[in-house]
C-alpha cells in the first residue's frame, strides 16, 4: 500500500503474463511437456497466481471461467473489478495492495475465503451476496466505526476474522465488541476465541445485543411471511383463480368506478360465488397436477423399462464380443479369421436391429400414451372453462338485478328530490346526479357496464391462461419426448454400432 | 348329573352297600381223604406256581418323613370332608357308570396321606422372567425333569408326589410334571387345567424319535405376495405378442403334464417313507394312561385352547392325534369328569366346562358360566325369599381347601442348572439333540444338535453347535461332515468384526475356499464379505465414501523357485493377475466421468475402465490404458503417447480429452493400482491373523463372565470380600480407638478390682483436673505463640521504618511478603484462641458426663 507510482512501472495484465504464469504454476516434468505441447486452455486453470507484478487494474481474465483460487497479493491494485465472469471462485486474495472501496463482487457467491489485508478500506459494504464466506481479513486497513462491523452478521459461515492493526482496534471494548456481535466466530486476530470470553463480551453487551436479535428475529419472520405469501399466490396463479377467495374482483368491479362506490357495498352472495370459483380452482388444479404427475411417472417407467433391455442386449454383445475375440487371437487360420469377422459384424447388425427395434416400440408407446394424455388434459380444461364461465354468469345475473334495483331505487329517489321529500341528508356528490333523470339512469347504467366488463376481463383472462398453458405443456412434451429424445437415441446407437465396426476394423488391419 | 343333587345333604344318603365290591373269592377246603389219582393230581397241581405279578408299587421309594412339614402328614378336617365328598362322587360315578374307568382322585402323597389331586396343586408365581409365559414354562418343566414311565402303563398311579418335592428330586412321572407344570401356568395366570387320559406310546413314553426335531423345522417362509404392479392411467401397452397361440397352448399343456408326474412321483415317494416309518403296533393301544396339560383361553391373552405335553414342553392343537382320550380335568378349584365320547381321540371335544351335558363337576361353586334355564317360579317369588335362597345356597357349598404343599422354591442356581446335572440329551427323528447348562462346559457348548442320515443314528450328517458366554464371541457352529463345510457365528465385538466364517475342515488355513461375513457397520472399510477361493477373491463392501463396493482379485500361481526355499516367499503372497473394482453411481460426478468398473489386467499391462450410464443412455463410455513400460520403475519418468489410449465416448459431441488430462488420469491409475495392490495383501494378511486369532481362540476358549453375575465373577467375589475384610478392619480400628480416658488414673492408684467411694471420687477429680490443666496450657501455648508473633513482627517493622531509606527494591517486597503472612499467622491463631475459649467448658462439661456415666464410677453418684 505504501508502494509508489513512480519508483516502479505500473504493468497491465496481458496475454503474454497470463500465458507466463499459467505455465509456471501448470503441471510439471513430463506433464508440464506434454501441456506446453498441446496449450493450456485458460478456461481450464484452476488456480492462478500473479503477486508482485506491479499490477494496477484487473483486466483480462474473463477467459478462466474454472477459476477458483486467484491470488493478486502484493501489486498496487486500486479498484477491485473485471472479476465478474470468474463465479466459481473459492480463494481470493487481494492483500497488499491500493484498494480503497469494497465493491464488484456480487457475482462471486462461492467466495469462501476472502483476504484484503493491508490496503485502505475504510467501510465494509458490498459484500452482501457472499454468503459462503469463512474467512475474511481486512487487517491493516483504515476502519474506524465499531458499529460498521455489525455487516459482518449476515455470513452465518463466517468463522475466521482478521481485523487487527485498524484505528478502531485501539478501542478498547474493541474485541469484546467484536466477539459479542460476531458470536459464531472462531478465531478473532490470529487467536483462537473461548468460551469463557465469549460468555463475558456477550454479558458486558447483553441488552443492545439481545435488542438486535430481537430486531434480526422479527425481519426473518417477516421475511418468511412475505415469500409464504408469495408461494400461495403463486400456486393459486397456476390454478388461474389468483385473488378470488377475497373480494378482489368486487373492488376491481369498483375501483374503476367512482359513482357506483358511493352506492354501494359488498354483496353476501357476490364473495360466496367468488369463493367457490376458488375452490374450484384449486381442487381442479390438484386434479390436473395429479394427472401430470401420473403422466410423467409413466412415461418414465417405461423408459426405464427400455433402458434396461437395451442395457441387456449391449452386455449381452459385450460377452460374446470378449469371447470371439478371445478365440480370435487364439486363431492362426486366416479364413477363420474372416470367417469370424463377418460373424462379428453380423452379430453387430443384429445389435442394431435390436435397439432400434426398442427405440422403435417406445415410440409408438409413448406416441400413444402423450395422445390419450392430451386428449385427458382438454377435456379436464374444458370442463374447468366451462364450470368458471358458469359460476361468473352468474355473477352477472347478480350484477343484472343489482342494476336493475338501483334503477329503480335512483328513480324512486329522483322523484323524491324532485318532490323535495327527501329528508335524509345526502351527500354533495349524489345530489350532483340526481339532477335529472338522464343524467342519473347514465350513470347507473356506465357503473353496470364497467361492472360487467370487469367480470368478461376476468373470465376471458382466465380462459385465454389456462388454454395457452395447456398448448404449451403439450408441445413441450412433443418436443422432449418425441423429437428430441428419439434423435438422441437414434445417433446414440448409431454411434455405438459405428464405434464397434471401427473396432473390428482396426483389428483387422492390424492383424494382416 | 344335575347340580341339584350334588348338594351335601344327598352324600350321606347313599349308602355303602351301593357300591360294588370286588368279590373275594375264598377257596373252598377239601377233606383229608385222598384218592391217590387225586394225590397225583395234586401233585401235579402243585408243580404249577402262579407269581401274582409284583406291582412297582410295592418297592416305592420311600422318603424321610422328617422333612416334610406337617401338612403333608396329615389331613385337616376340611380336607377329609373333601376327600369324602371324592369318595362319594367316586362311588356315584361308579354306580351311574359302571363301565367307566376309575378316575384319578385320592392318590397318597410322598407321607402315605391320602390328598385330593385339586390341593395337590399349588399355584406359584417363580421370580424367573422365562416362566412367566407358558412356552418357557414348559420348556423348563421339560427339561428340569427327567422322565420317570408308569408302572404299568395302563393303570393309575397309586402316589402323586407334591410338586414342591418333585422339584427338589427332578423326576417324576407324567401326572407329577403335569401337576408342577400346572401350579406355574396358574401361578402367572393361566388358565390351566390337568388333564387325566390315555395318549399314544410314543407320548407316554416321551419318545420323539418319529417327531422332527424343533429346531430343524423349517421357519414357514412368509412369501411376500407378489406385490401387484399399480395399474396407472398412462401405463404404456406392452408391445403385442407374435407367437402362436397354438404352440404355446402345447407348451405348457407338455409341461403340466410333466409337472403331474413328477408329484405323483414324489407322492409315491412319500407314502413309501412315511409307510416305512410307522411305528410297529403298540397292543396297549388306547389304554396308556397319560396326563398333560390344557391351557384355555381367554386369561393372559390366549387366543385358543391348547394343550401342552408336559414331557416335551411343546404345545399341540386341539385335535392332536397323540392324544387318545380323556377321563378327567382338574384345576386347583375343580374337579370335571368328561361325560363326550373319546372313540375319535380328542377330536371335536367341546371344553366348556361351565355345559354340564358334556362335563360333570364334582363341586357345585363352578366358577364356569352354567348354562341358565330360565326359571318360572323364579319369576313369581317375592325378592326375600329369592335372597333367603342365595344366602342358603351359598352356605351349603362346600369349597376347596388351600393346597396342602409347601411353596414351591427353585434357587437361581438351580434354574440355571436347567437339567438335572445340568444335562438332557433328547432324541428325535434322525437327530440327536444334547442341552447343557451355561458354565458347565468349558468351551461355553449349550447346546448341540447332530443330524444323521440314518433313523439309527450312526450316519452322522452335520452338527449345530451353540455357545455362550465366550470371550471369542462365537455362538453357533454348524459342521457338516458330508461336505466338511465349517460355518461359524459370531456376536458382535470381535476385533476386525467378523460375524460369520465358513470354511472347509479339511483346509482351514489361508488362502483356500472360505467366506468371511462381517459386521459391515463396525468397520472402517466397509467390508461385507470376503470370498476366496484358492485363486481367487471377492470383496463386497456398503456404505463407502469412495462408492466402491465390488473387488475381485485373480491370483496367479507362485513362481517356483529353485534352490533353497526362502522362508519369507510365502509370506510374500501370490502374484495378481487380474483385480477388478466396481463402483456405486455417484450422483455429483456427471455420468461420462463417474467410473463404474475398472480392470487393471495386471498380466498385460493393461487398464481398462468402464463408466456409468447416463439416465437417458443405454451405452457406457469406456476407456482403455495401455501401462508405459517402465511403470513399475521407481522415479523413472513415464512417457505418454496417444497411441496408449483408446477410448469410446457415447456422445460424439463432447469435446475429446486433453492430453495432459489423460496423461494425469493415467498417473492417477497408475497410482490407483499401486494401492488396491496394497489393499489386497492387506486383505491376505488380515485374513491370516484372523486364522491366527481362531486357532489361539480355540486353544484357550475362556468364558467371559458378567460383572453383574456375583456367583461366578470371580474377580468380583474378590472384591466384595476384600470390601467385606476392611470394612470389618475400619470397626476394629475405630474400638481401639475409643480409648479408656480413665486408664492413666487407675494405673496411677494400681488397676483395683473395685473402687471405693473415696478413691472414685478422687478418681474423677484427678481426671477433670487434668483436662482443665490440659485446656489450659493449650491456650497458653496459643497465646505465647501469638505474641511471639506479633512481637515479631513489631521489630520487623521497626527496623523497616529504620532502614527504608537504604533498602532495594528487592528487601522491600521480601518485608512485604513476610508482613503478610506474619498477620496471616496471627490472624489465625487469634481465631484459634477464640475458639479454644468457647470449646473448651464444653470438652469439660463432656468429659463430666461421661465420667458420671462411666459404670465403674456410676454406682457412686
Amino acid at each position: 500500500m505504501s508502494r509508489l507510482y513512480d519508483t516502479v512501472e505500473p504493468a497491465v495484465i496481458d496475454e503474454e503474463m497470463l500465458k507466463k504464469a499459467v505455465e509456471e504454476q501448470g503441471p510439471k516434468e513430463e506433464a508440464g511437456k506434454i501441456a506446453k505441447q498441446e496449450g493450456i486452455d485458460f478456461g481450464d486453470v484452476l488456480s492462478l497466481r500473479l503477486d508482485f507484478l506491479n499490477i494496477l487494474k484487473i483486466d483480462n481474465l474473463w477467459e478462466f471461467t474454472k477459476l477458483t483460487k486467484l491470488q493478486l497479493d502484493n501489486n498496487i491494485i486500486e479498484k477491485i473489478e473485471g472479476l465478474e465472469s470468474l463465479v466459481n471462485l473459492v480463494w481470493l486474495d487481494l492483500s497488499f495492495n491500493n484498494i480503497e472501496v469494497i465493491d464488484n463482487l456480487d457475482s462471486l457467491t462461492k467466495l469462501e475465503d476472502l483476504t484484503l489485508y493491508s490496503n485502505r478500506i475504510s467501510t465494509i459494504e458490498n459484500m452482501d451476496s457472499l454468503l459462503n464466506l469463512h474467512v475474511l481479513s481486512l487487517g491493516r486497513n483504515q476502519l474506524t466505526d465499531l458499529e460498521n462491523l455489525r455487516y459482518l452478521r449476515r455470513f452465518k459461515n463466517l468463522k475466521t476474522l482478521n481485523l487487527s492493526d485498524n484505528p478502531f482496534c485501539k478501542q478498547d471494548e474493541y474485541k469484546q465488541y467484536v466477539i459479542a456481535f460476531l458470536s459464531n466466530l472462531e478465531f478473532l486476530d490470529y487467536r483462537l476465541v473461548d468460551q469463557q470470553s465469549r460468555d463475558a463480551a456477550i454479558e458486558k453487551y447483553q441488552v443492545s445485543r439481545d435488542e438486535m436479535l430481537h430486531n434480526e428475529k422479527q425481519a426473518e419472520i417477516k421475511k418468511e411471511d412475505e415469500t409464504k405469501r408469495q408461494q400461495e399466490l403463486e400456486k393459486h396463479k397456476n390454478a388461474y383463480v389468483e385473488l378470488m377467495n377475497g373480494p378482489d374482483l368486487f373492488e376491481q368491479m369498483y375501483a374503476e368506478d367512482k359513482e357506483g362506490q358511493k352506492l354501494n357495498e359488498m354483496p353476501e352472495k357476490f364473495m360466496q360465488i367468488c369463493t367457490q370459483i376458488f375452490d374450484f380452482g384449486i381442487a381442479e388444479h390438484e386434479k390436473r397436477e395429479e394427472e401430470v404427475k401420473s403422466f410423467w411417472e409413466c412415461v418414465e417407467e417405461a423408459k426405464q423399462d427400455n433402458k434396461r433391455l437395451g442395457m441387456v442386449h449391449i452386455d449381452e454383445f459385450t460377452e460374446t464380443k470378449k469371447r470371439m475375440l478371445l478365440e480370435m487371437s487364439q486363431m492362426s487360420d486366416h479364413k477363420m479369421v474372416e470367417q469370424y469377422a463377418r460373424d462379428y459384424n453380423d452379430k453387430i447388425q443384429v445389435l442394431w436391429d435390436k435397439l432400434m427395434g426398442l427405440e422403435l416400440q417406445l415410440v409408438d408407446q409413448l406416441e400413444e400414451v402423450i395422445k390419450e394424455f392430451e386428449r385427458n388434459m382438454q377435456d379436464m380444461v374444458g370442463t374447468f372453462v366451462e364450470n368458471v364461465q358458469a359460476l361468473l354468469s352468474q355473477c352477472r345475473d347478480l350484477e343484472n338485478n343489482h342494476h336493475e334495483k338501483m334503477m329503480e331505487i335512483a328513480i324512486v329517489t329522483l322523484e323524491k328530490v324532485i318532490k323535495n321529500e327527501l329528508d335524509d341528508e345526502i351527500s354533495d356528490d349524489l345530489k350532483m346526479l340526481l339532477v335529472d333523470k338522464d343524467t342519473i339512469i347514465n350513470a347507473v347504467s356506465s357503473s353496470h357496464d364497467v361492472h360487467l366488463l370487469k367480470i368478461d376481463n376476468k373470465e376471458d383472462d382466465i380462459v385465454t391462461r389456462i388454454n395457452q398453458s395447456l398448448k404449451n405443456l403439450i408441445e413441450q412434451i412433443h418436443q422432449d419426448e418425441e423429437i428430441t429424445r428419439n434423435r438422441m437415441r437414434v445417433s446414440e446407437i448409431n454411434n455405438l454400432i459405428d464405434h464397434l465396426r471401427e473396432e473390428m476394423d482396426n483389428l483387422e488391419v492390424m492383424q494382416n | 348329573m344335575d347340580s341339584s343333587e350334588m348338594n351335601e345333604g344327598e352324600i350321606h344318603q347313599i349308602d355303602s352297600d351301593d357300591v360294588i365290591k370286588e368279590e373275594d373269592e375264598t377257596e373252598n377246603e377239601e377233606g383229608e381223604d385222598l384218592t391217590e389219582d387225586a394225590e397225583a393230581l395234586k401233585a401235579e397241581l402243585a408243580k404249577i406256581v402262579v407269581h401274582p405279578p409284583s406291582y412297582e408299587q410295592s418297592l416305592m421309594e420311600e422318603f424321610d418323613q422328617a422333612e416334610f412339614s406337617p401338612s403333608y402328614k396329615d389331613n385337616l378336617p376340611k380336607e377329609n370332608l373333601v376327600l369324602q365328598y371324592a369318595e362319594n362322587f367316586r362311588r356315584q360315578m361308579v354306580q351311574l357308570y359302571r363301565d367307566r374307568k376309575p378316575l384319578f382322585l385320592n392318590p397318597v402323597n410322598e407321607c402315605g396321606v391320602e390328598k385330593f389331586v385339586c390341593t395337590t396343586i399349588r399355584p406359584t408365581l417363580l421370580e424367573f422372567k422365562e416362566l412367566y409365559n407358558w412356552d418357557g414354562a414348559a420348556e423348563f418343566v421339560a427339561d428340569y425333569l427327567n422322565i420317570e414311565p408308569l408302572k404299568p402303563e395302563y393303570e393309575l398311579p397309586k402316589r402323586l408326589i407334591s410338586p414342591s418335592t418333585v422339584l427338589k428330586r427332578q423326576k417324576g412321572n407324567c401326572f407329577e410334571y403335569s401337576t408342577l407344570l400346572c401350579s406355574l401356568l396358574i401361578g402367572a395366570g393361566y388358565d390351566a387345567y390337568v388333564i387325566s387320559g390315555y395318549a399314544t406310546k410314543e407320548t407316554c413314553l416321551a419318545d420323539e424319535s418319529r417327531d422332527i426335531c424343533p429346531l430343524l423345522k423349517k421357519k414357514e417362509e412368509v412369501q411376500e405376495e407378489a406385490r401387484k404392479k399399480e395399474m396407472k392411467k398412462y401405463n404404456v401397452k406392452p408391445p403385442r405378442d407374435l407367437r402362436s397361440k397354438f404352440e404355446l397352448k402345447q407348451e405348457s399343456k407338455k409341461e403340466a403334464e410333466k409337472q403331474a408326474e413328477k408329484e405323483k412321483q414324489r407322492k409315491e415317494e412319500e407314502e413309501r417313507i412315511a409307510e416305512l416309518e410307522k411305528p410297529p403296533p403298540d397292543p396297549y393301544f388306547g389304554l396308556r394312561i397319560h396326563a398333560w396339560v390344557l391351557v384355555l383361553s381367554g386369561k393372559r391373552e390366549v387366543p385358543e385352547n391348547f394343550f401342552i405335553e408336559p414331557f416335551t414342553g411343546l404345545s399341540h392343537p386341539m385335535d392332536s392325534s397323540n392324544y387318545l382320550g380323556i377321563e378327567s380335568v382338574w384345576n386347583n378349584v375343580n374337579y370335571w369328569v368328561n361325560m363326550q365320547d373319546c372313540s375319535e381321540g380328542v377330536k371335536g371335544l367341546s371344553f366348556d366346562l361351565g355345559d354340564s351335558t358334556v362335563w360333570e363337576f364334582m363341586f357345585p361353586n363352578n366358577d364356569k358360566p352354567l348354562l341358565k334355564i330360565p326359571d318360572a317360579e323364579d319369576d313369581l317369588n317375592d325378592m326375600d325369599d329369592d335372597e333367603d335362597d342365595e344366602e342358603h345356597e351359598v352356605e351349603k357349598y362346600l369349597d376347596m381347601p388351600p393346597s396342602w404343599v409347601d411353596a414351591l422354591k427353585l434357587s437361581h442356581r438351580d434354574f440355571q442348572m436347567r437339567c438335572p446335572h445340568g444335562k438332557k440329551t433328547k432324541v428325535y427323528k434322525r437327530a440327536k439333540l444334547e442341552k447343557f447348562a451355561h458354565y458347565l462346559m468349558k468351551d461355553g457348548l449349550i447346546s448341540r444338535l447332530s443330524v444323521y442320515e440314518d433313523r439309527e443314528l450312526t450316519d452322522l450328517m452335520k452338527v449345530h453347535e451353540y455357545y455362550a458366554h465366550r470371550s471369542d464371541k462365537l455362538t453357533q457352529k454348524l459342521t457338516n461332515h458330508r461336505t466338511g463345510q465349517v460355518c461359524e457365528n459370531f456376536d458382535p465385538g470381535r476385533p476386525r468384526c467378523l460375524k460369520e466364517h465358513q470354511f472347509k475342515s479339511s483346509t482351514p488355513g489361508p488362502e483356500n475356499e472360505r467366506v468371511m461375513i462381517f459386521y459391515h457397520e463396525a468397520r472402517v472399510d466397509g467390508l461385507v464379505k470376503r470370498e476366496e477361493t484358492q485363486t481367487e477373491m471377492t470383496e463386497e463392501y456398503s456404505n463407502r465414501d469412495d462408492f466402491l463396493f465390488y473387488k475381485y482379485v485373480e491370483f496367479g500361481k507362485r513362481a517356483k523357485k529353485f534352490g533353497p526355499q526362502e522362508t519369507s516367499s510365502a509370506n510374500k503372497g501370490r502374484p495378481i493377475n487380474k483385480m477388478i473394482q466396481k463402483f456405486h453411481r455417484n450422483r455429483n460426478k456427471p455420468a461420462n466421468e463417474d467410473i463404474a468398473e475398472i480392470i487393471f489386467h495386471v498380466a498385460e499391462d493393461k487398464i481398462h475402465i468402464s463408466y456409468h450410464t447416463e439416465d437417458v443412455r443405454i451405452a457406457a463410455s469406456t476407456r482403455e490404458f495401455l501401462k508405459p513400460p517402465n511403470w513399475d520403475e521407481k522415479g523413472a519418468v513415464l512417457t505418454f503417447n496417444p497411441e496408449m489410449h483408446q477410448t469410446f465416448q457415447v456422445d460424439p459431441m463432447l469435446p475429446m480429452n486433453k492430453q495432459v488430462e489423460l496423461y494425469e488420469m493415467l498417473m492417477e491409475l497408475l497410482k490407483a493400482e499401486e494401492k488396491c495392490r496394497n489393499e489386497v495383501r492387506d486383505s491376505q494378511n488380515e485374513v491370516r491373523n484372523i486364522l491366527d486369532d481362531r486357532t489361539k481362540e480355540e486353544a484357550a476358549s475362556e468364558l467371559d463372565i458378567s460383572v453383574y453375575d456375583t456367583e461366578r465373577n470371580e474377580k468380583a467375589k474378590k472384591h466384595r470380600r476384600e470390601l467385606e475384610r476392611q470394612q470389618l478392619e475400619e470397626k476394629m480400628r475405630k474400638q481401639e480407638m475409643d480409648i479408656d480416658y480413665l486408664a492413666p488414673f487407675l494405673a496411677k492408684i494400681g488397676n483395683p478390682e473395685k473402687l471405693s467411694k473415696q478413691q472414685a471420687f478422687s478418681l474423677k477429680e484427678e481426671c477433670l483436673a487434668d483436662l482443665k490443666q490440659r485446656l489450659i496450657d493449650k491456650a497458653n501455648l496459643i497465646q505465647a505463640r501469638f505474641e511471639k508473633e506479633s512481637q515479631e513482627l513489631e521489630k520487623k517493622q521497626a527496623w523497616y521504618q529504620q532502614n527504608q531509606v537504604s533498602m532495594g527494591k528487592e528487601d522491600e517486597e521480601e518485608y512485604l511478603t513476610y508482613c503478610k503472612e506474619a498477620i496471616f499467622r496471627i490472624h489465625i491463631l487469634d481465631l484459634r484462641l477464640t475458639r479454644h475459649k468457647e470449646q473448651a467448658p464444653h470438652k469439660y462439661m463432656q468429659l463430666e458426663q461421661k465420667l458420671r456415666n462411666d459404670e465403674r464410677l456410676s454406682e457412686f453418684f
